[in-house]
């Protein structure tokens, strides 16, 4: 009898003690200058205050398009790693049928203390698939010293305003261009393209999903940025092979007055060490145009589920994506990997006023972000949109052609 | 007789686990993407598989100018790499076959390119042709051959033969090498008894030489054709595959991995990547008939 006891007891530890095994998940991560630092930094104190739950990093390529490349290699083959994925703004509606449901989790995420609009993007046909993480704009950033050297006293408010003032400090400063952006044919520019379509008072799809590029609108703000190159001399010719960090590094080295990139590029273009214009750079809102209004596309990142994970682990990783995106941990972020936060009482302290002090000033810029087209083949209609910008950027094709053309495909591939 | 059949059975089991694992490696995956390739469908469970036959085919050759202007750079760039990489190869073999000081050390360095990985160096180029600060833009700036901050990698006129001289620069230690190997087949002999018959050096190259390596030739010809047809990480590092340089390979990447959730597409990049199988065969099958290289 008492042996029998004895196997009962045992038995009722070894369920106990499963019970209390550790649940191991595992989350996908960027390095983008210090992300990966902090993102440490973070899990260790989420796994001091959850000691049941092992988190280890994937750590991603930098380029958005290999960590595509990964996350459909893993997600077709059914893998239930990595759990939480980092997903870019534009992938939501393609990766939703593998992605966990988190509509009903709303209030456990309190999102609606977030920016509407980053939620707003991660929401597909009503389903919430990802807690959005941190957001991005675009944002014009200058050379203080050279615009009030040349009685600038504000950044350019208007495109035409932006085209006047590189001119004439162009023509007197020496080894210097105008102003530099994103302009190789890859994602980032769909990103600029968007910023001056929308300003311009053009758009890509309707409300309904139609396909609305083939306007006059559109044909002139291609145009607009064929003639920053060719015709006003303004933007270099390589501006057309330029990503993000060729734009940076040329300002950076103080060779451009003006130039249009993500918040992340503020901490290094002020980095002494590195930058030869620290102190010298200002940030503003991009400039208006012929429409009025000056737009923004929104980047950043969000957390999503794998939908193929275990209960447990699902649970396991719902705790951490809360932990990442509660108020404490934005701020930290923020101020330690200069990631812009997506709860909008963030932007109110006072320390990250001190740290980063353009996130409060521009948080009119990072509210009013625009999307880029949501819909599930947003992959193939950027990768149609880039090479018909491109295209019209290298000559090839006239912006009237380049628009009309652009439009045809994007029907056909949209079936609209 | 008896003894016989047991000897073959006894072979075939000894050949069965490489037959397996040739037929689970390499046979399974090609028929995989051909019977694929006959289907529409997408990665995503909201593209479901339906049978087209033909369908894919048709749409690439007459709806896809995509298609069409890939297949013709894929060409182009197979044709001239090819072609430079072979005449500079023949050429380098001959001089590191002559005796000099140092023959081994400039042998060993003269590999290095070819060592380097093709995604490194690649990227080591792009960094060359850059506007501001490249060493190749910088160069040809002073010479006066191109004006200052113009992009080499960002113009069509200019994109596709900067990959090229990437690739030769890369492939060529590898021709020179093979080629270099035939050289030394060739027995001294025969050179000594032309140069008696009074031979000079012109027929000695095109009567003895040309003949002894065209067997060797082939092989690296055929090597370097496959590889060239398939050439995706030179394009995609350095230009993404805009301005007139998208390779077959790069479009196929489009299809298999950005649209693979997007879009019927699976199906479509499956008879993509079997057109890039058949376009290899072709292209071996003639060098092989028309050099009358024996594989065997």
């Amino acid at each position: 009898m008492r042996k029998y006891l004895l196997v009962v007891l045992l038995v009722v530890l070894a369920v106990f003690s499963f019970a209390q095994k550790r649940v191991t998940i595992t989350m996908t991560a960027g390095a983008v200058g210090k992300e990966l630092e902090v993102l440490y930094a973070q899990l260790d104190r989420f796994m001091k205050a959850n000691p049941d739950i092992k988190v280890s990093v994937m750590p991603m390529p930098n380029s958005s398009t290999e960590r595509h490349d990964l996350y459909v290699t893993y997600l077709a083959a059914g893998e239930k790693e990595p759990t939480v994925l980092m997903l870019d703004v534009i992938w939501p509606a393609e990766f939703a049928p593998y992605l966990e449901d988190l509509t009903n989790d709303k209030a456990y995420f309190e999102l609606d203390k977030f920016l509407p609009g980053t939620v707003k993007s991660a929401t597909v046909n009503g389903r919430i698939v990802a807690i959005p993480w941190f957001t991005d704009a675009g944002l014009l950033y200058y050379r203080k010293d050279l615009l009030e050297k040349y009685g600038f006293k504000n950044p350019p408010k208007t495109w035409d305003e932006l085209v006047r003032m590189a001119k004439t400090i162009t023509a007197k400063e020496k080894n210097m261009y105008g102003f530099v952006w994103q302009g190789a044919r890859y994602e980032g520019l769909v990103c600029d393209f968007m910023e001056y379509l929308i300003s311009f008072g053009g758009d890509v799809l309707d409300e309904a999903g139609n396909v609305v590029i083939n306007s006059p609108a559109a044909v002139r703000a291609l145009q607009f940025m064929v003639d920053l190159i060719y015709k006003e001399n303004v933007s270099p010719r390589a501006v057309t092979t330029y990503m993000e960090e060729e734009a940076r590094r040329v300002f950076q080295n103080g060779q451009a007055v003006f130039m249009r990139n993500w918040p992340y590029a503020w901490a290094l273009l002020n980095d002494p060490k590195e930058s030869k214009v620290a102190g010298k750079v200002g940030v503003a809102p991009l400039p208006a145009g012929p429409a009025g209004r000056s737009a923004a596309t929104l980047g950043g990142w969000m957390l999503g589920i794998n939908k193929n994970a275990t209960p447990e682990e699902k649970e396991a990783a719902k705790k951490l994506i809360k932990f990442l995106t509660s108020y404490d941990e934005q701020l930290y972020k923020a101020i330690n990997a200069g990631q812009n936060p997506t709860r909008e009482a963030v932007y109110k302290d006072p320390q990250l006023k001190k740290a980063a002090p353009f996130m409060v000033e521009l948080y009119g810029v990072f509210i009013n972000a625009e999307p880029r087209p949501r819909t599930a083949k947003y992959s193939e209609l950027s990768d149609v949109m880039q090479k018909y910008i491109h295209a019209a950027l290298t000559q090839q094709m006239t912006a009237q052609k380049a628009i009309e053309e652009m439009a045809k495909e994007l029907r056909r591939v949209l079936g609209k | 007789m008896k003894a016989k059949t047991k000897e073959t059975v006894v072979a075939w089991w000894m050949v069965f686990p490489a037959l397996f694992v040739i037929s689970v490696i390499a046979f399974f995956p090609l028929f995989k993407t051909f019977y694929d390739s006959f289907f529409e469908f997408g990665l995503n469970p909201n593209f479901p598989r339906k049978f087209v036959g033909f369908k894919n085919y048709v749409e690439l050759f007459v709806h896809d100018p995509r298609f069409i202007a890939a297949l013709k750079n894929t060409i182009f760039f197979t044709v001239v790499s090819v072609a430079l990489e072979t005449v500079l190869g023949l050429l380098i073999a001959i001089i590191v076959h002559q005796p000099f000081k140092f023959r081994g050390a400039v042998r060993a360095a003269m590999l290095i390119p070819w060592a380097i990985p093709t995604a490194i160096s690649s990227q080591m180029w792009k960094w060359m042709f850059n506007d501001q600060s490249g060493i190749v833009t910088k160069i040809l700036e002073r010479l006066g051959v191109i004006e200052p901050g113009f992009p080499i990698l960002g113009s069509p006129d200019t994109a596709m033969w900067a990959i090229i001289a990437v690739d030769v620069w890369k492939t060529t230690p590898f021709m020179a090498l093979l080629i270099l190997a035939g050289l030394q087949l060739i027995p001294e002999e025969l050179y000594e008894a032309a140069r008696i018959d009074g031979a000079n050096v012109w027929q000695r190259f095109t009567k003895i030489t040309l003949p002894m390596l065209s067997s060797t030739i082939a092989v690296a010809l055929i090597f370097r054709t496959l590889d060239a047809l398939r050439v995706f990480d030179v394009v995609f590092i350095m230009t993404r595959g805009s301005v007139n340089t998208e390779t077959l390979a790069v479009y196929n990447r489009v299809l298999l991995m950005d649209r693979a959730f997007t879009g019927a597409w699976f199906g479509y990049g499956s008879a993509l990547s079997v057109i890039i199988f058949a376009l290899i065969s072709i292209f071996a099958i003639i060098y092989i008939k028309s050099l009358r290289l024996k594989l065997d």
